[in-house]
Protein backbone atom coordinates (compact mmCIF):
# COMPACT_ATOMS: atom_id res chain seq x y z
CA UNK A 1 0.00 0.00 0.00
CA UNK A 2 1.29 3.46 -0.91
CA UNK A 3 2.39 5.45 2.13
CA UNK A 4 3.06 8.53 0.04
CA UNK A 5 0.67 9.51 -2.74
CA UNK A 6 0.93 12.65 -4.81
CA UNK A 7 -1.84 13.32 -7.28
CA UNK A 8 -1.64 16.12 -9.86
CA UNK A 9 0.22 18.26 -7.36
CA UNK A 10 0.93 21.86 -8.26
CA UNK A 11 2.71 24.54 -6.32
CA UNK A 12 2.56 28.04 -7.69
CA UNK A 13 4.50 30.88 -6.11
CA UNK A 14 3.23 34.36 -6.81
CA UNK A 15 6.09 36.80 -7.00
CA UNK A 16 6.02 40.56 -7.57
CA UNK A 17 7.27 41.52 -11.03
CA UNK A 18 10.68 43.18 -10.71
CA UNK A 19 11.67 45.85 -13.19
CA UNK A 20 15.28 46.66 -13.93
CA UNK A 21 17.02 49.90 -13.05
CA UNK A 22 16.32 52.54 -10.42
CA UNK A 23 13.22 53.80 -12.24
CA UNK A 24 11.93 50.27 -12.48
CA UNK A 25 12.47 49.76 -8.75
CA UNK A 26 10.48 52.96 -8.05
CA UNK A 27 7.68 51.90 -10.43
CA UNK A 28 7.48 48.48 -8.79
CA UNK A 29 6.66 50.22 -5.50
CA UNK A 30 3.32 51.20 -6.99
CA UNK A 31 2.87 48.29 -9.38
CA UNK A 32 0.63 45.35 -8.47
CA UNK A 33 1.96 43.14 -11.25
CA UNK A 34 2.92 39.62 -10.30
CA UNK A 35 4.39 36.66 -12.06
CA UNK A 36 3.44 33.10 -11.28
CA UNK A 37 6.24 30.60 -10.83
CA UNK A 38 5.06 27.02 -11.24
CA UNK A 39 7.57 25.20 -9.03
CA UNK A 40 5.69 21.89 -9.14
CA UNK A 41 3.54 21.25 -12.16
CA UNK A 42 1.02 18.41 -12.06
CA UNK A 43 3.21 15.76 -10.46
CA UNK A 44 1.76 12.37 -9.51
CA UNK A 45 3.50 9.37 -7.96
CA UNK A 46 2.98 6.78 -5.27
CA UNK A 47 5.64 5.36 -2.98
CA UNK A 48 5.21 2.07 -1.17
CA UNK A 49 6.37 1.43 2.39
CA UNK A 50 10.02 0.33 2.50
CA UNK A 51 10.91 1.86 -0.87
CA UNK A 52 13.92 4.11 -1.42
CA UNK A 53 13.26 6.75 -4.06
CA UNK A 54 15.59 9.40 -5.33
CA UNK A 55 14.15 12.71 -6.46
CA UNK A 56 16.52 14.07 -9.05
CA UNK A 57 16.59 17.28 -11.01
CA UNK A 58 18.64 20.39 -11.70
CA UNK A 59 18.50 23.54 -9.58
CA UNK A 60 15.02 25.05 -9.58
CA UNK A 61 13.37 21.83 -10.72
CA UNK A 62 11.01 21.84 -7.73
CA UNK A 63 12.66 19.08 -5.68
CA UNK A 64 12.80 20.92 -2.36
CA UNK A 65 9.31 22.32 -2.87
CA UNK A 66 7.96 18.78 -3.25
CA UNK A 67 9.77 17.66 -0.09
CA UNK A 68 8.33 20.67 1.75
CA UNK A 69 4.81 19.71 0.68
CA UNK A 70 5.32 16.10 1.77
CA UNK A 71 6.62 17.21 5.16
CA UNK A 72 3.76 19.66 5.71
CA UNK A 73 5.83 22.85 5.50
CA UNK A 74 4.09 24.10 2.36
CA UNK A 75 0.51 23.76 1.18
CA UNK A 76 -0.02 22.57 -2.44
CA UNK A 77 -1.73 25.08 -4.73
CA UNK A 78 -3.76 22.24 -6.23
CA UNK A 79 -3.82 18.46 -6.29
CA UNK A 80 -3.39 16.28 -3.25
CA UNK A 81 -0.49 14.97 -1.23
CA UNK A 82 -1.04 12.17 1.26
CA UNK A 83 1.61 10.88 3.63
CA UNK A 84 0.73 7.88 5.82
CA UNK A 85 -2.90 8.42 4.87
CA UNK A 86 -2.96 12.05 5.99
CA UNK A 87 -2.78 15.47 4.38
CA UNK A 88 0.61 16.66 5.70
CA UNK A 89 -0.06 20.41 5.97
CA UNK A 90 -3.36 20.09 7.83
CA UNK A 91 -1.93 17.38 10.13
CA UNK A 92 1.55 18.85 10.37
CA UNK A 93 2.32 17.92 13.97
CA UNK A 94 0.94 14.35 13.73
CA UNK A 95 2.78 13.89 10.45
CA UNK A 96 6.01 15.27 11.91
CA UNK A 97 5.97 12.69 14.70
CA UNK A 98 6.12 9.85 12.17
CA UNK A 99 8.68 11.19 9.73
CA UNK A 100 12.31 12.22 9.93
CA UNK A 101 13.72 15.07 7.88
CA UNK A 102 17.33 15.96 7.11
CA UNK A 103 18.24 19.18 5.34
CA UNK A 104 21.72 18.98 3.84
CA UNK A 105 22.23 22.71 4.08
CA UNK A 106 20.26 23.57 7.24
CA UNK A 107 21.42 22.14 10.51
CA UNK A 108 18.94 21.07 13.17
CA UNK A 109 21.66 20.61 15.77
CA UNK A 110 22.33 23.21 18.48
CA UNK A 111 25.50 24.90 17.27
CA UNK A 112 27.12 25.71 20.62
CA UNK A 113 26.18 22.56 22.52
CA UNK A 114 27.44 18.97 22.35
CA UNK A 115 25.71 16.71 19.82
CA UNK A 116 24.34 14.58 22.66
CA UNK A 117 22.31 17.56 23.98
CA UNK A 118 20.48 17.98 20.66
CA UNK A 119 19.73 14.25 20.65
CA UNK A 120 18.43 14.48 24.20
CA UNK A 121 16.15 17.40 23.28
CA UNK A 122 14.71 15.32 20.45
CA UNK A 123 13.95 12.56 22.97
CA UNK A 124 11.57 15.01 24.67
CA UNK A 125 10.24 16.55 21.45
CA UNK A 126 9.35 13.12 20.01
CA UNK A 127 8.44 11.66 23.41
CA UNK A 128 10.74 8.67 22.92
CA UNK A 129 10.70 6.16 25.80
CA UNK A 130 14.06 6.19 27.63
CA UNK A 131 14.97 2.56 26.89
CA UNK A 132 14.17 2.85 23.17
CA UNK A 133 16.12 6.10 23.01
CA UNK A 134 19.15 4.48 24.68
CA UNK A 135 19.03 1.49 22.30
CA UNK A 136 18.66 3.66 19.19
CA UNK A 137 21.37 6.05 20.31
CA UNK A 138 23.81 3.20 20.95
CA UNK A 139 23.00 1.58 17.58
CA UNK A 140 23.28 4.81 15.59
CA UNK A 141 26.44 5.89 17.42
CA UNK A 142 28.05 2.61 16.49
CA UNK A 143 26.78 2.49 12.89
CA UNK A 144 27.77 6.07 12.16
CA UNK A 145 30.96 5.98 14.21
CA UNK A 146 29.98 8.99 16.32
CA UNK A 147 31.48 7.92 19.68
CA UNK A 148 34.53 10.12 19.17
CA UNK A 149 32.59 13.36 18.82
CA UNK A 150 29.14 12.94 20.33
CA UNK A 151 30.19 14.99 23.38
CA UNK A 152 31.80 17.77 21.37
CA UNK A 153 30.04 21.05 20.51
CA UNK A 154 28.53 20.97 17.03
CA UNK A 155 30.57 24.03 15.98
CA UNK A 156 33.77 21.95 16.31
CA UNK A 157 32.64 19.17 13.96
CA UNK A 158 33.59 18.64 10.34
CA UNK A 159 30.80 18.76 7.77
CA UNK A 160 30.89 14.97 7.41
CA UNK A 161 30.61 14.43 11.17
CA UNK A 162 27.80 16.94 11.38
CA UNK A 163 25.85 15.29 8.58
CA UNK A 164 26.17 11.90 10.27
CA UNK A 165 24.84 13.47 13.46
CA UNK A 166 21.95 15.13 11.56
CA UNK A 167 20.95 11.79 10.04
CA UNK A 168 21.22 10.02 13.40
CA UNK A 169 19.04 12.69 15.02
CA UNK A 170 16.37 12.25 12.35
CA UNK A 171 16.27 8.50 13.03
CA UNK A 172 16.23 8.46 16.85
CA UNK A 173 12.43 8.27 16.99
CA UNK A 174 12.22 5.41 14.43
CA UNK A 175 10.40 7.38 11.73
CA UNK A 176 8.45 5.44 9.13
CA UNK A 177 9.70 7.74 6.39
CA UNK A 178 13.01 9.55 6.16
CA UNK A 179 13.14 12.61 3.90
CA UNK A 180 16.58 13.88 2.99
CA UNK A 181 17.10 17.11 1.08
CA UNK A 182 20.53 16.86 -0.56
CA UNK A 183 22.18 14.90 2.24
CA UNK A 184 25.56 14.55 0.54
CA UNK A 185 25.99 18.11 -0.66
CA UNK A 186 29.44 19.47 0.13
CA UNK A 187 30.72 16.21 1.62
CA UNK A 188 34.06 14.71 0.63
CA UNK A 189 34.22 11.34 -1.14
CA UNK A 190 34.76 9.32 2.05
CA UNK A 191 31.96 11.06 3.97
CA UNK A 192 29.59 10.62 1.01
CA UNK A 193 30.37 6.93 0.93
CA UNK A 194 29.66 6.52 4.66
CA UNK A 195 26.32 8.34 4.35
CA UNK A 196 25.25 6.37 1.28
CA UNK A 197 26.13 2.98 2.77
CA UNK A 198 24.36 3.85 6.00
CA UNK A 199 21.17 5.03 4.29
CA UNK A 200 21.08 1.95 2.06
CA UNK A 201 21.44 -0.22 5.17
CA UNK A 202 18.70 1.63 7.08
CA UNK A 203 16.37 1.14 4.12
CA UNK A 204 17.31 -2.51 3.64
CA UNK A 205 17.59 -3.68 7.25
CA UNK A 206 14.99 -1.54 9.07
CA UNK A 207 12.54 -1.05 6.22
CA UNK A 208 12.55 2.73 6.63
CA UNK A 209 11.12 4.39 3.53
CA UNK A 210 13.63 6.86 2.12
CA UNK A 211 12.96 9.81 -0.16
CA UNK A 212 15.96 11.88 -1.02
CA UNK A 213 16.59 14.78 -3.32
CA UNK A 214 19.97 15.08 -4.89
CA UNK A 215 22.03 16.38 -7.76
CA UNK A 216 24.36 13.45 -7.43
CA UNK A 217 23.47 10.37 -9.42
CA UNK A 218 25.76 8.19 -7.35
CA UNK A 219 23.40 8.84 -4.38
CA UNK A 220 20.61 7.36 -6.46
CA UNK A 221 22.68 4.46 -7.77
CA UNK A 222 23.82 3.42 -4.29
CA UNK A 223 20.73 4.14 -2.21
CA UNK A 224 17.63 4.25 -4.37
CA UNK A 225 16.48 1.58 -6.81
CA UNK A 226 13.78 3.99 -7.91
CA UNK A 227 14.35 7.31 -9.59
CA UNK A 228 11.88 10.16 -9.91
CA UNK A 229 13.29 12.72 -12.27
CA UNK A 230 11.87 16.22 -12.60
CA UNK A 231 12.58 19.38 -14.48
CA UNK A 232 10.77 22.72 -14.57
CA UNK A 233 8.39 21.25 -12.01
CA UNK A 234 7.29 18.46 -14.35
CA UNK A 235 7.79 14.73 -13.99
CA UNK A 236 10.21 13.40 -16.61
CA UNK A 237 10.75 9.86 -15.45
CA UNK A 238 9.56 7.58 -12.67
CA UNK A 239 11.00 4.10 -12.55
CA UNK A 240 14.08 2.05 -12.01
CA UNK A 241 17.36 3.73 -12.77
CA UNK A 242 18.36 0.95 -15.19
CA UNK A 243 15.32 1.75 -17.34
CA UNK A 244 16.22 5.42 -17.61
CA UNK A 245 18.54 4.99 -20.57
CA UNK A 246 15.81 3.37 -22.62
CA UNK A 247 13.21 5.87 -21.50
CA UNK A 248 15.38 8.77 -22.55
CA UNK A 249 16.12 7.13 -25.90
CA UNK A 250 19.85 6.89 -25.31
CA UNK A 251 21.76 4.43 -27.46
CA UNK A 252 24.64 2.10 -26.83
CA UNK A 253 27.93 2.94 -28.42
CA UNK A 254 29.89 0.36 -30.46
CA UNK A 255 33.56 0.74 -31.38
CA UNK A 256 35.05 -1.43 -34.12
CA UNK A 257 38.86 -1.48 -34.56
CA UNK A 258 40.41 -2.78 -37.76
CA UNK A 259 43.95 -3.89 -38.72
CA UNK A 260 43.67 -2.01 -42.02
CA UNK A 261 41.26 0.79 -42.92
CA UNK A 262 38.23 -0.90 -44.56
CA UNK A 263 36.94 2.41 -45.98
CA UNK A 264 33.39 3.65 -45.50
CA UNK A 265 31.02 1.22 -43.83
CA UNK A 266 27.25 1.61 -43.80
CA UNK A 267 25.08 -0.62 -41.61
CA UNK A 268 21.32 -0.94 -41.02
CA UNK A 269 21.73 -2.05 -37.41
CA UNK A 270 24.08 0.76 -36.34
CA UNK A 271 24.64 4.36 -37.26
CA UNK A 272 28.18 5.55 -37.94
CA UNK A 273 28.99 8.62 -35.82
CA UNK A 274 32.79 8.91 -36.04
CA UNK A 275 35.16 7.47 -38.59
CA UNK A 276 38.84 7.49 -37.59
CA UNK A 277 39.92 5.12 -40.34
CA UNK A 278 41.16 2.19 -38.28
CA UNK A 279 38.53 2.87 -35.57
CA UNK A 280 34.86 3.44 -36.33
CA UNK A 281 32.24 4.48 -33.76
CA UNK A 282 28.60 3.48 -34.16
CA UNK A 283 25.42 4.02 -32.19
CA UNK A 284 23.17 0.97 -31.98
CA UNK A 285 19.71 1.80 -33.28
CA UNK A 286 17.78 -0.49 -30.97
CA UNK A 287 18.09 -2.04 -27.50
CA UNK A 288 17.32 -5.37 -29.16
CA UNK A 289 20.31 -5.17 -31.51
CA UNK A 290 23.15 -7.43 -30.37
CA UNK A 291 26.84 -7.35 -31.30
CA UNK A 292 26.21 -10.54 -33.21
CA UNK A 293 23.60 -8.76 -35.37
CA UNK A 294 26.12 -6.04 -36.21
CA UNK A 295 28.94 -8.47 -36.93
CA UNK A 296 26.66 -10.60 -39.07
CA UNK A 297 25.67 -7.58 -41.12
CA UNK A 298 29.31 -6.43 -41.33
CA UNK A 299 30.38 -9.80 -42.68
CA UNK A 300 33.94 -11.12 -42.88
CA UNK A 301 36.99 -9.84 -44.74
CA UNK A 302 37.39 -6.50 -42.97
CA UNK A 303 40.46 -7.40 -40.86
CA UNK A 304 38.43 -6.73 -37.67
CA UNK A 305 40.76 -6.67 -34.62
CA UNK A 306 38.57 -5.64 -31.69
CA UNK A 307 34.98 -4.86 -30.74
CA UNK A 308 33.91 -2.74 -27.76
CA UNK A 309 30.30 -2.12 -26.65
CA UNK A 310 29.72 0.69 -24.17
CA UNK A 311 26.57 1.38 -22.17
CA UNK A 312 26.01 5.13 -22.13
CA UNK A 313 27.18 6.78 -18.93
CA UNK A 314 24.05 7.65 -16.97
CA UNK A 315 25.28 11.11 -16.05
CA UNK A 316 26.03 11.80 -19.69
CA UNK A 317 22.57 10.54 -20.67
CA UNK A 318 20.89 12.92 -18.26
CA UNK A 319 23.13 15.83 -19.20
CA UNK A 320 22.43 15.25 -22.87
CA UNK A 321 18.76 14.97 -22.08
CA UNK A 322 18.61 18.30 -20.28
CA UNK A 323 20.71 19.98 -23.00
CA UNK A 324 18.49 18.67 -25.78
CA UNK A 325 15.18 19.05 -23.96
CA UNK A 326 13.27 20.72 -26.81
CA UNK A 327 14.21 17.95 -29.23
CA UNK A 328 13.51 15.21 -26.74
CA UNK A 329 10.39 16.71 -25.21
CA UNK A 330 8.37 13.68 -26.26
CA UNK A 331 10.49 11.22 -24.29
CA UNK A 332 8.44 9.83 -21.44
CA UNK A 333 8.62 6.56 -19.57
CA UNK B 1 -0.37 21.05 22.82
CA UNK B 2 0.55 19.07 25.95
CA UNK B 3 3.64 17.73 24.19
CA UNK B 4 4.61 21.27 23.21
CA UNK B 5 4.30 22.50 26.80
CA UNK B 6 6.20 19.49 28.16
CA UNK B 7 9.12 20.44 25.92
CA UNK B 8 9.29 24.03 27.28
CA UNK B 9 11.66 23.38 30.26
CA UNK B 10 14.01 21.40 28.02
CA UNK B 11 14.07 24.16 25.39
CA UNK B 12 14.75 26.80 28.05
CA UNK B 13 17.53 24.69 29.55
CA UNK B 14 19.15 24.30 26.11
CA UNK B 15 18.95 28.04 25.45
CA UNK B 16 20.37 29.00 28.85
CA UNK B 17 23.22 26.53 28.38
CA UNK B 18 23.92 28.11 24.98
CA UNK B 19 24.03 31.58 26.52
CA UNK B 20 26.28 30.36 29.32
CA UNK B 21 28.82 29.28 26.71
CA UNK B 22 29.51 33.01 26.42
CA UNK B 23 28.83 34.09 30.02
CA UNK B 24 31.23 37.06 30.00
CA UNK B 25 29.44 38.61 27.01
CA UNK B 26 26.07 37.91 28.65
CA UNK B 27 26.96 39.67 31.92
CA UNK B 28 28.40 42.62 30.03
CA UNK B 29 25.18 42.91 27.97
CA UNK B 30 23.04 42.87 31.15
CA UNK B 31 25.15 45.62 32.70
CA UNK B 32 25.22 47.74 29.51
CA UNK B 33 21.44 47.52 29.03
CA UNK B 34 20.69 48.44 32.64
CA UNK B 35 23.16 51.33 32.48
CA UNK B 36 21.62 52.62 29.25
CA UNK B 37 18.11 52.70 30.74
CA UNK B 38 19.39 54.18 34.02
CA UNK B 39 20.98 57.03 32.04
CA UNK B 40 17.70 57.73 30.18
CA UNK B 41 15.71 57.69 33.43
CA UNK B 42 18.23 59.95 35.14
CA UNK B 43 17.76 62.51 32.37
CA UNK B 44 13.96 62.34 32.77
CA UNK B 45 14.32 62.60 36.60
CA UNK B 46 16.56 65.68 36.31
CA UNK B 47 14.08 67.40 33.98
CA UNK B 48 11.15 66.62 36.26
CA UNK B 49 12.98 67.71 39.40
CA UNK B 50 13.81 70.97 37.62
CA UNK B 51 10.34 71.65 36.14
CA UNK B 52 8.14 69.93 38.77
CA UNK B 53 5.94 67.69 36.61
CA UNK B 54 5.20 66.37 33.15
CA UNK B 55 1.54 66.61 32.14
CA UNK B 56 0.73 66.75 35.85
CA UNK B 57 2.84 63.72 36.72
CA UNK B 58 5.50 64.11 39.43
CA UNK B 59 8.87 62.34 39.42
CA UNK B 60 7.72 59.51 41.73
CA UNK B 61 4.64 58.91 39.53
CA UNK B 62 6.84 59.02 36.44
CA UNK B 63 9.21 56.55 38.12
CA UNK B 64 6.28 54.16 38.57
CA UNK B 65 5.28 54.68 34.93
CA UNK B 66 8.84 54.13 33.67
CA UNK B 67 9.41 51.04 35.80
CA UNK B 68 6.04 49.55 34.79
CA UNK B 69 6.84 50.30 31.15
CA UNK B 70 10.24 48.62 31.39
CA UNK B 71 9.06 45.60 33.40
CA UNK B 72 6.00 44.88 31.22
CA UNK B 73 8.09 45.30 28.09
CA UNK B 74 10.89 43.07 29.41
CA UNK B 75 8.50 40.28 30.40
CA UNK B 76 6.78 40.35 27.02
CA UNK B 77 9.92 40.92 24.96
CA UNK B 78 11.89 38.14 26.66
CA UNK B 79 9.28 35.83 25.14
CA UNK B 80 9.21 37.45 21.78
CA UNK B 81 11.58 40.20 20.67
CA UNK B 82 14.76 38.48 19.51
CA UNK B 83 12.79 35.39 18.51
CA UNK B 84 10.47 37.27 16.15
CA UNK B 85 13.03 39.86 15.07
CA UNK B 86 15.19 36.97 13.80
CA UNK B 87 12.34 35.11 12.13
CA UNK B 88 12.92 37.15 8.96
CA UNK B 89 16.43 35.71 8.78
CA UNK B 90 15.10 32.22 9.44
CA UNK B 91 12.61 32.56 6.57
CA UNK B 92 15.25 33.96 4.22
CA UNK B 93 17.79 31.23 4.99
CA UNK B 94 15.16 28.49 5.17
CA UNK B 95 16.06 27.52 8.75
CA UNK B 96 12.44 28.01 9.80
CA UNK B 97 11.68 24.82 7.86
CA UNK B 98 13.63 22.89 10.50
CA UNK B 99 11.19 24.20 13.13
CA UNK B 100 8.11 23.37 11.06
CA UNK B 101 9.06 19.68 10.78
CA UNK B 102 9.01 19.15 14.54
CA UNK B 103 5.95 17.64 16.22
CA UNK B 104 5.48 20.65 18.51
CA UNK B 105 3.90 24.07 18.14
CA UNK B 106 6.33 26.22 16.12
CA UNK B 107 5.41 29.25 18.29
CA UNK B 108 6.30 27.39 21.48
CA UNK B 109 9.51 26.10 19.93
CA UNK B 110 10.60 29.51 18.66
CA UNK B 111 9.69 31.40 21.83
CA UNK B 112 11.24 29.04 24.36
CA UNK B 113 14.27 27.99 22.34
CA UNK B 114 15.18 31.68 22.40
CA UNK B 115 13.76 32.78 25.77
CA UNK B 116 15.83 35.88 26.25
CA UNK B 117 17.51 35.89 29.63
CA UNK B 118 19.34 38.98 28.36
CA UNK B 119 16.43 40.99 29.78
CA UNK B 120 17.58 40.23 33.34
CA UNK B 121 19.34 43.61 33.49
CA UNK B 122 16.13 45.40 32.46
CA UNK B 123 14.09 43.47 35.00
CA UNK B 124 16.48 44.11 37.90
CA UNK B 125 16.49 47.85 37.15
CA UNK B 126 12.70 47.97 36.67
CA UNK B 127 11.93 46.06 39.88
CA UNK B 128 14.36 48.24 41.87
CA UNK B 129 12.84 51.47 40.55
CA UNK B 130 9.31 50.15 41.02
CA UNK B 131 10.03 49.10 44.62
CA UNK B 132 11.07 52.69 45.37
CA UNK B 133 8.22 54.29 43.39
CA UNK B 134 5.35 52.30 44.98
CA UNK B 135 6.38 53.62 48.39
CA UNK B 136 6.63 57.21 47.14
CA UNK B 137 3.39 57.63 45.18
CA UNK B 138 0.15 58.70 46.85
CA UNK B 139 -1.70 55.41 46.42
CA UNK B 140 -3.74 53.76 49.14
CA UNK B 141 -2.58 50.21 48.36
CA UNK B 142 -5.18 47.52 48.99
CA UNK B 143 -5.30 43.88 47.89
CA UNK B 144 -7.62 44.85 45.04
CA UNK B 145 -5.30 47.65 43.89
CA UNK B 146 -2.28 45.34 44.08
CA UNK B 147 -4.12 42.59 42.18
CA UNK B 148 -5.16 45.07 39.50
CA UNK B 149 -1.57 46.36 39.28
CA UNK B 150 -0.15 42.84 38.76
CA UNK B 151 -2.94 41.85 36.33
CA UNK B 152 -2.36 45.08 34.39
CA UNK B 153 1.34 44.27 34.25
CA UNK B 154 0.66 40.80 32.84
CA UNK B 155 -1.85 42.20 30.36
CA UNK B 156 0.72 44.77 29.21
CA UNK B 157 3.37 42.04 28.83
CA UNK B 158 0.86 40.10 26.72
CA UNK B 159 0.32 43.15 24.50
CA UNK B 160 4.09 43.35 23.89
CA UNK B 161 4.47 39.63 23.11
CA UNK B 162 1.37 39.62 20.87
CA UNK B 163 2.47 42.64 18.81
CA UNK B 164 5.94 41.19 18.36
CA UNK B 165 4.46 37.83 17.36
CA UNK B 166 2.30 39.59 14.77
CA UNK B 167 5.26 41.52 13.37
CA UNK B 168 7.40 38.38 13.21
CA UNK B 169 4.60 36.30 11.71
CA UNK B 170 4.28 38.83 8.91
CA UNK B 171 7.74 37.76 7.73
CA UNK B 172 6.31 34.30 7.02
CA UNK B 173 4.30 35.84 4.21
CA UNK B 174 6.25 38.99 3.30
CA UNK B 175 9.72 37.53 4.05
CA UNK B 176 10.79 40.91 5.44
CA UNK B 177 9.14 42.52 8.45
CA UNK B 178 11.99 44.00 10.50
CA UNK B 179 11.02 47.55 9.52
CA UNK B 180 7.77 47.06 11.47
CA UNK B 181 9.84 46.78 14.65
CA UNK B 182 11.08 50.35 14.02
CA UNK B 183 7.45 51.52 14.04
CA UNK B 184 6.84 49.51 17.22
CA UNK B 185 9.79 51.09 19.00
CA UNK B 186 8.70 54.55 17.86
CA UNK B 187 5.42 54.15 19.75
CA UNK B 188 7.22 52.28 22.54
CA UNK B 189 9.33 55.38 23.21
CA UNK B 190 6.18 57.53 23.40
CA UNK B 191 4.56 55.02 25.76
CA UNK B 192 7.07 56.02 28.46
CA UNK B 193 5.27 59.32 28.93
CA UNK B 194 1.76 60.27 30.11
CA UNK B 195 -0.66 59.92 27.20
CA UNK B 196 -2.36 63.22 28.04
CA UNK B 197 0.69 65.22 26.85
CA UNK B 198 0.14 64.04 23.25
CA UNK B 199 -2.38 65.41 20.72
CA UNK B 200 -5.72 63.58 20.55
CA UNK B 201 -5.07 61.78 17.20
CA UNK B 202 -1.91 60.26 18.68
CA UNK B 203 -3.81 59.28 21.83
CA UNK B 204 -6.43 57.52 19.67
CA UNK B 205 -3.70 55.74 17.74
CA UNK B 206 -2.01 54.53 20.93
CA UNK B 207 -5.22 53.11 22.31
CA UNK B 208 -6.31 51.38 19.09
CA UNK B 209 -4.11 50.17 16.24
CA UNK B 210 -0.81 50.80 18.06
CA UNK B 211 -2.10 49.95 21.54
CA UNK B 212 1.06 50.75 23.48
CA UNK B 213 -0.93 53.15 25.67
CA UNK B 214 -1.85 49.94 27.51
CA UNK B 215 1.81 49.04 27.98
CA UNK B 216 2.13 51.38 30.99
CA UNK B 217 0.12 54.60 30.94
CA UNK B 218 -3.43 53.23 31.27
CA UNK B 219 -2.77 50.71 34.10
CA UNK B 220 -0.49 53.10 36.00
CA UNK B 221 -2.93 56.03 35.61
CA UNK B 222 -5.77 53.79 36.90
CA UNK B 223 -3.60 52.74 39.86
CA UNK B 224 -2.73 56.36 40.65
CA UNK B 225 -6.36 57.44 40.23
CA UNK B 226 -5.45 59.81 37.43
CA UNK B 227 -7.85 60.50 34.54
CA UNK B 228 -7.33 58.48 31.35
CA UNK B 229 -8.17 60.38 28.17
CA UNK B 230 -10.77 58.82 25.83
CA UNK B 231 -11.33 55.76 28.03
CA UNK B 232 -12.51 57.41 31.24
CA UNK B 233 -14.18 54.89 33.57
CA UNK B 234 -13.54 52.06 31.10
CA UNK B 235 -9.79 52.38 31.53
CA UNK B 236 -9.40 49.68 34.22
CA UNK B 237 -11.43 47.08 32.34
CA UNK B 238 -9.92 47.81 28.92
CA UNK B 239 -6.37 47.65 30.31
CA UNK B 240 -7.09 44.14 31.63
CA UNK B 241 -8.76 43.05 28.37
CA UNK B 242 -6.10 44.54 26.09
CA UNK B 243 -3.62 41.70 26.73
CA UNK B 244 -5.96 38.74 26.14
CA UNK B 245 -7.47 40.50 23.10
CA UNK B 246 -4.02 41.20 21.62
CA UNK B 247 -3.00 37.58 22.26
CA UNK B 248 -6.13 36.31 20.49
CA UNK B 249 -5.46 38.52 17.48
CA UNK B 250 -1.78 37.58 17.55
CA UNK B 251 -2.62 33.85 17.62
CA UNK B 252 -5.04 34.21 14.68
CA UNK B 253 -2.49 36.20 12.70
CA UNK B 254 0.26 33.67 13.48
CA UNK B 255 -1.98 30.80 12.41
CA UNK B 256 -2.91 32.56 9.18
CA UNK B 257 0.73 33.31 8.36
CA UNK B 258 1.91 29.76 9.12
CA UNK B 259 -0.80 28.44 6.79
CA UNK B 260 0.35 30.82 4.08
CA UNK B 261 4.08 30.34 4.60
CA UNK B 262 5.83 30.24 1.25
CA UNK B 263 9.47 30.21 2.27
CA UNK B 264 11.91 32.39 0.41
CA UNK B 265 12.57 29.92 -2.37
CA UNK B 266 15.03 27.01 -2.58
Amino acid sequence: MAIIAASSVEKIFRQPKRQSGFGGALRSLFSREHTEVRAVDGISFAIEGGEAAGYLGPNGAGKSTMIKMMTGILVPSSGTVEVLGREPHSNRITNAAEIGVVFGQRSQLWWDLPVRDSFDLNRHIYDIPASRFADNLARLTSMLDMAGYIDRPVRQLSLGQRMRAEIAMALLHDPKILFLDEPTIGLDVVAKDVVRKFLAEVNRERGTTIILTTHDLVDIEEICPRLIMVDDGKLLFDGELRHLRTALGSRRRLKLEFGTDPGAITLKTAQLVTDEGLAKHFLLESQQTSILDVLTELGSGHDLKDVKLEEPNIEEVIRTFYQNKPALAGARP
Amino acid sequence: MSRSLAVVPHLVRMYVRTRLEYRGAMLLAWFAQALSYAATYTAIALLLLRFGNLGGWTWSEMALLLSFHLLAYSLGASLSFTQFRDIEEKVRLGTLDAVLIKPVSPWVYLVFSGLNIGYAGHIILAVGLMAWAVTEVAVDWSILTALYFVAGLLSAAMVTAAIMTMIGATALVWVRSKHLFSIFFGFWELARYPLNIFPVPLQILMLTIAPLGFLAFVPVAVTLGRPVPLLGDWAALTSLLAGPLAVTLGALHWRHCIQNYQGAGG
